[in-house]
């Protein structure tokens, strides 16, 4: 951990300390740390159960930790919400799609963008600031390949077709922090590519953390890794110390995990 | 919206001429006693049907905003003669009153509510139901079980009696004016926003919204709508008592919204409709009180079998089967009141 903190030399954007979540006896994620530079792209590996969605979750709000403090741009946000959190530069996906099922692809985009804008309560249409909105809805539809499917209801659209979404939802706000959940879960390999060939053109401003299972995607577009196991960070380094590992070698390949400290 | 839009619209305009030309070719009992009432009915389902189709909030509370709404304007501008204040003001500022008290009051259920989902929503909001009905046989100095009588509507609707056209033609013209806001509404980013949060607060928290405010914001926008149809409901009657808003006249409306559909504005005329006629003819036939109930539970329960999205459910696929369309996403059970999802 030492050596990892070194290696991080600007102010993180984010940083975590003594980070648990209990749900009553279960302890889903117990005691990381963890700091990402501006810009880094971090994946976060891990067998199911590990305790990634629920870090996910920590990190965006949605479930409170039970313990330990969360930073974000230098800013204590362990008690807020995930609409302030949002509102400060966090934006994500979910491992099983939220999506807006009632609604087409670019009122689901609509709402992306306009939600950490002011506005919300606007009962009036006003063309001049609702056109604005519905570029920047259009433009990333097209960004998540989806052109031409604008008005398609959310619901009718394929797995893959909602997985690209999400990523676009994600997107919307233009966060600083970006943390994708699994999001080539039930792609195709064509679908895996694009996605791949997505993450590694995005403005090298944007922080990503990456959940993902696919050792492709993630080897691929990670500076660094970071690999947990019943809740506890494990293993952390670049992508070849973690192709290295014997402690990966072994999660990875079923063997279960060991501690021998 | 899979189904040919010309249709629903030739539809609708032809109920919409059907509707102003009805004194025209009904008696005077159609149009002042069942199409009147038909009206507002429809406006208070219609409350209901936007916090339930575009908000997933299925509220009990709605006929009890109606009734704040009627009891505060008949306070207000009766004169001496009756139960309550008799404050004696002009209808004008009743009718203000009322409805700002209204939402007022719906804007606290509102808050209270807006942190739960499903059944658990609708048991709070049964509870305000149940709260306002024993608030008026209680509070003796405010109406008691007699309630308040001798309500007039305002000159330029006169005597309710003697021009039954005249509030015919002002419910109707207000019934459309709802449905247009309410349709115009749900375009504009408060109504984009309450259908996301109606399909996922979650999402909705973290991309930046406050759901629990913008539930609240869209109850007490309900409790607008609710409150409209709670004054129409007293001129026409000319009477309030805490039998209007019991827990009877709660079920009602959510009997006809569910009758109607509960996932289209339009279904809760169509559904005050059906109930308004039922009411009338089973009175005829011997059929009041429970009796009444029992029939109209029972065609409920017919047609909730057929078509679980009710009769705006029916003349939707009647459309398709017409047009060879499959069935679009919307005709989905309109009921959802589990599973809960407590978080946010
Ligand atoms: N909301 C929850 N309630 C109860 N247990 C949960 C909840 N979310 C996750 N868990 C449990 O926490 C553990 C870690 O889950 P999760 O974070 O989803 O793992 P991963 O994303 O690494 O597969 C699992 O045992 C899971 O069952
Ligand atoms: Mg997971």
């Amino acid at each position: 951990m030492a050596q990892a903190a070194a290696l991080v030399v600007a102010e993180p954007i984010l940083r975590l300390r003594g980070i648990g979540r209990r749900f009553g006896g279960l302890h889903a994620v117990r005691d990381v740390d963890l700091d990402v530079a501006r810009g880094e792209r971090r994946a976060i590996l891990g067998p199911n159960g590990a305790g990634k969605t629920t870090l996910f979750n920590v990190i965006s709000g949605d479930y409170p930790p039970t313990s330990g403090t969360i930073e974000f741009l230098g800013e204590d946000v362990t008690g807020l919400p995930p609409r302030t959190r949002a509102k400060l530069g966090m934006g994500r996906t979910y491992q099983k799609s939220r999506l807006f099922l009632g609604l087409s692809v670019e009122d689901n985009l609509y709402l992306a963008v306009l939600g950490v804008k002011s506005g919300h309560m606007r009962p009036v249409i006003v063309p001049a600031r609702d056109r604005a909105l519905r570029e920047r809805a259009r433009e990333l539809t097209a960004a998540v390949g989806l052109e031409g499917r604008e008005a398609t209801l959310v619901g009718s659209l394929s797995h893959g077709e909602q997985r690209q979404l999400e990523v676009g939802m994600a997107r919307a706000a233009n966060p600083q922090l970006m943390m994708l959940d699994e999001p080539a879960s039930g792609l195709s390999r064509g679908e895996r590519v694009a996605l791949t060939d997505l993450l590694l053109k995005l403005d090298p401003a944007i922080t990503l953390i990456l959940i993902e299972h696919d050792m492709d995607v993630a080897l691929r577009v990670a500076q660094r890794v970071t690999m947990m196991h019943e809740g506890r960070v494990i293993v952390e380094g670049t992508p070849d110390e973690i192709r290295a590992n014997q402690t990966v070698h072994d999660l990875y390949l079923g063997r279960g995990f060991q501690p021998d400290e | 919206m899979t189904v040919p839009v010309s249709a629903d619209r030739i539809v609708g305009a032809g109920a919409l001429l059907a509707a102003i030309l009805a004194p025209f070719y009904l008696s005077s009992y159609w149009v002042g006693t069942l199409l009147t009432q038909m009206l507002f009915l429809g406006i208070v389902a219609a409350s209901l049907i936007f916090l339930s189709a575009y908000g997933g909030m299925v509220s009990l509370a709605q006929v009890a905003v109606y009734g704040i709404a009627g009891f505060v304007l008949g306070n207000a501008t009766t004169n001496g003669n009756t139960k309550g204040l008799n404050l004696g003001w002009s209808p004008w500022i009743g009718i203000v009153l009322g409805i700002v008290i209204a939402v007022a009051i719906g804007l606290l259920f509102g808050a209270l509510a807006s942190r739960s989902v499903g059944i658990y929503f609708l048991m709070i909001t049964l509870t305000y139901s149940v709260i306002a009905n024993l608030f008026f046989s209680q509070v003796t100095d405010l109406s008691g079980f007699g309630g308040i009588s001798g309500i007039r509507a305002p000159n330029v609707i006169g005597n309710v009696e003697a021009h039954q056209n005249r509030l015919y033609y002002v419910a109707l013209v207000t019934a459309f004016g709802v449905y247009l806001l309410l349709r115009y509404l749900v375009r504009t980013p408060f109504g984009l926003t309450l259908q996301g949060v109606r399909d996922d607060p979650v999402r909705m928290a973290s991309l930046g919204y406050n759901v629990p405010l913008h539930r609240t914001v869209a109850f007490g926008f309900a409790s607008l709508i609710a409150a409209i149809g709670g004054i129409l409901f007293v001129w026409w009657n000319g009477h309030v008592d805490p039998a209007s808003i019991d827990l009877g006249a709660t079920i009602d409306v959510l009997v006809i919204a569910v009758l109607g559909g509960l996932y289209r504005l339009e279904g809760a005329w169509i559904g005050a409709l059906l109930f308004v006629i039922v009411n009338n003819y089973s009175q005829r036939i011997g059929f009041i009180g429970d009796r009444f109930h029992t029939l109209i539970g029972a065609i409920f329960l017919a047609i909730v079998l057929v078509s679980p999205s009710g009769m705006i459910g029916l003349w939707e696929r009647a459309l398709s089967l017409f047009s060879g369309r499959r069935r679009g996403p919307l005709d989905r059970n309109p009921i959802e009141v589990g599973p809960a999802e407590p978080s946010v």
